[in-house]
This record gives C-alpha cells, sequence and structure tokens, in this order.
C-alpha cells in the first residue's frame, strides 16, 4: 500500500516536473521568436505581406511539437515527435519558401529573392536532426532491451 | 553512442543557431544600404548617338559586402522587340564603401529610325524594363525590377508635301516650288537640311532642291523647297525622294509619289 502511495507521488513528480520543462522550453522559445521578430523580421513584415501569419503557423505547430515531445520524454513517442519536427521543418520551409524562390509584386515592381542556398542548409540540418531522431530511438530501443533481458 | 548522438545535436545546434543569425542580420543589414539615383542625363554624340545617363550611388553601411550588383536597362517598342539594351555591373561593394557609378545607354538615331521610320513620323509609345539584382552578403540573389512607358514623339510627325507650284522660269525649265509641313514632337530640336529629288514616271532624274530647316521641340513647320526643272522631262505623275541631314540623325529617301 505504502509503495503504491510512493509510486504514484513519483509518478505526479514526474508529470509535474515534464509539464514545467515542456512550459519553459515552450516559453523559451515563444519568447525567442518574440525578440526576433521585434528586433529584425517586424520591418520586413512590412514590405512581405503575409509573413507574419507564416512565422506564426510555424511557431505555433514547433512549439506544439517541443511540448507534446518534452511530456512523453523517457518514451520511444519523444523521438517521433522529434522526427516529426524536424521533417515539419523541412516540409514548412519548402512550401512556405515556394522552392527557394520567393517573389513579391508592388505596383508594377516586382522582388525576386533567391533562397535556394539558403533552403538547401536548412533542409540538410533538418535532415540531420531527423537521423539523430532516428538514431535516438535505436539507442533508447536498444537499452531498454539490453535492461531487460538483465 | 549516447556521446556520439549528443555531438551531432550540438553540431546541428550550431549550425542551425549560424545559419539563422547571418540569414537574419544579412536581411537585417540591407536597411543600411542606400541607392541613390541622380537626375538622368541626355547628351549628343559625334556619331548621332544619343547617350542616356544615370548616375547610381551606392553606400554599404551593412553588415556584409554586397556582390554582383547590376542595373540592366532594356528599352522596347509597343510589340516587346528591343530598340537597345545595356547593363552596368560592380563586381563587389565592400561593407562601408560608397561607390559611385554612371549607368549609359546608346541610341544610334540614325540606324534606329532607317530601320523603323515609324520613330521620325509617328508617336509612339516605347517601354522600359529596369532590372536592379545583386548578391546579399555575396550570397543571396535578390532582384527587383520594374517597367516604365514613356511617350515617344516623333520629330517629324504627320510629314507632308502639299500641292506642287510651278511657274516658267525660262523656255527650258520651270520653277518648282513644293510646299513641307510637318510638327516636332520630340524632346529635341530639328535642325538641318531637307533635300527633295523629283523623279517622272520614267524614272529619270528631274531635279532638286534642298532647304534650311530649324524646328524648336514641340513646334510645328511650314515651308518650302523652291528648285528648277526641266520642262521636256515633267510628267503628270512620278516621284519625290526626300532626304533629311541633321545633327541627331540622317534618313532618306522618303518616296512620296505626286500626280
Amino acid at each position: 500500500m505504502a509503495n503504491r502511495k510512493n509510486d504514484f507521488k513519483t509518478n505526479l513528480r514526474q508529470i509535474t516536473f515534464k509539464a514545467l520543462k515542456a512550459t519553459i522550453k515552450g516559453v523559451l522559445f515563444y519568447a525567442l521568436y518574440f525578440v526576433l521578430w521585434i528586433m529584425f523580421l517586424a520591418p520586413a513584415a512590412e514590405i512581405i505581406p503575409g509573413l507574419q501569419q507564416a512565422v506564426e503557423t510555424f511557431v505555433m505547430v514547433y512549439v506544439f511539437l517541443i511540448i507534446v515531445g518534452e511530456l512523453t520524454s523517457g518514451t520511444i513517442f519523444q523521438y517521433f515527435f522529434d522526427a516529426a519536427k524536424a521533417l515539419f521543418v523541412v516540409c514548412y520551409l519548402v512550401l512556405s519558401l515556394n522552392g527557394g524562390m520567393l517573389g513579391v509584386n508592388f505596383q508594377n515592381v516586382s522582388l525576386i529573392v533567391d533562397l535556394r542556398l539558403f533552403l538547401v542548409v536548412a533542409m540538410l540540418l533538418s535532415l540531420l536532426g531527423f537521423a539523430r531522431s532516428v538514431l535516438q530511438a535505436i539507442n533508447y530501443m536498444n537499452e531498454k532491451a539490453e535492461y531487460t533481458r538483465i | 553512442m549516447r556521446i556520439q548522438i549528443r555531438m551531432i545535436g550540438i553540431a546541428t545546434t550550431f549550425f542551425w543557431i549560424f545559419l539563422i543569425a547571418f540569414f537574419v542580420s544579412a536581411v537585417y543589414s540591407i536597411k543600411d544600404v542606400h541607392f541613390d539615383f541622380g537626375e538622368p542625363q541626355m547628351s549628343l554624340t559625334a556619331d548621332n548617338e544619343i547617350v542616356f545617363s544615370l548616375p547610381v550611388t551606392i553606400a554599404n553601411k551593412g553588415f556584409y559586402n554586397i556582390g554582383s550588383f547590376n542595373i540592366t536597362t532594356e528599352i522596347s517598342d509597343e510589340k516587346g522587340s528591343t530598340i537597345t539594351q545595356n547593363s552596368t555591373s560592380i563586381s563587389v561593394i565592400r561593407r562601408g564603401e560608397e561607390v559611385n557609378t554612371t549607368h549609359t545607354m546608346t541610341i544610334n538615331t540614325t540606324d534606329l529610325f532607317q530601320s523603323a521610320q515609324k520613330y521620325l513620323f509617328n508617336d509612339t509609345e516605347l517601354k522600359i524594363n529596369e532590372k536592379v539584382s545583386m548578391k546579399i552578403a555575396e550570397m543571396i540573389p535578390v532582384q527587383v525590377s520594374t517597367n516604365l512607358s514613356i511617350a515617344w514623339g516623333a520629330p517629324l510627325y504627320n510629314f507632308t508635301l502639299r500641292e506642287t507650284e510651278y511657274a516658267a522660269y525660262n523656255q527650258t525649265h520651270l520653277r518648282a516650288v513644293v510646299p513641307i509641313s510637318f510638327e516636332n514632337h520630340a524632346f529635341f530640336d530639328v535642325a538641318g537640311t531637307i533635300q527633295i529629288r523629283m523623279y517622272n514616271n520614267a524614272d529619270l532624274f528631274v531635279g532638286e532642291g534642298q532647304t534650311v530647316i530649324e524646328v524648336s521641340q514641340y513646334s510645328s513647320y511650314n515651308g518650302y523647297v523652291e528648285f528648277y526643272v526641266l520642262m521636256n522631262k515633267m510628267t503628270y505623275s512620278g516621284r519625290f525622294e526626300v532626304y533629311f541631314l541633321t545633327p541627331f540623325f540622317n534618313y532618306g529617301p522618303l518616296v512620296i509619289p505626286y500626280g
């Protein structure tokens, strides 16, 4: 009976700790976005229509994946969400940057920005993150199998 | 394996921070790059060429160099055929540097009018396609382009030879007076000579004359060319060949039938 109570307390403490950690990570990420937005991206948003919406959607989904990933830490699902986060970044960059060629028109002036190099580097880094998540999942399963055998 | 995975994580984070910091600072530094396009100037060379000059000043006060700076101007007619095109390039504008350059474009008016006489006699619209491209931080290509239309005023708009008047001069010759009229819609004065050659319907040369003209921009001209023709070579029909000789352009023959 006493053991069960202790288990419950430990689990509650773990969940609370995870939730706290997830909240802190989410808040920190959002704060970073907020600072970057005010300092650098806000002037660009006045020129590029839809930039704010696109960036906010990205931040929302990314923060969600951070929080869910953190809440599921210590399980195999954490690595699934990490992999999902990396793939989301790749897909989001390809779609939002229109394959790396961004075009904006104001009246009869057109602006074209070629971000293909940036996109390639970002995709490679995201794929590296994806590979890392896969390796972590394999490592997790490996360690779990070792403990089970012992 | 944990250490290796952690190292991958650290390296990935480091590169992400580097990439984002570089990209954001490169975009941010654009606001410190100042472009100043001066007053466009126009001049005439001894080879009948109009030279358009556009002084450009680029002050790069950003964090990075600007690479492959290029200005391209293309002038085309209303159908899209290119009349003239020119580019001005600067390979690198270093940070903190101020570069002054002049973007020039040349139009050989004699060649232009000889190939397309509509520019001499008809008002039309010219399209200007202006492109400015550069590489921010020598890495991120950016291109700004715009299309403009400008009105082209013909220097010999509505050029007309009215009814020729003949008067007896002596027993063999007649005095012919050919009235001329046109409007100078061009941005430049038309000064020079108009020469008229008269041929009969058997293609035989009958006579020629010329007159000096001086017509300021946006004004009309009414004058005449007087010359003597052989009476026995005169026919009821034939043609005039008109030649224009000015410092801006030489054009001819403009064939106008009579009779």
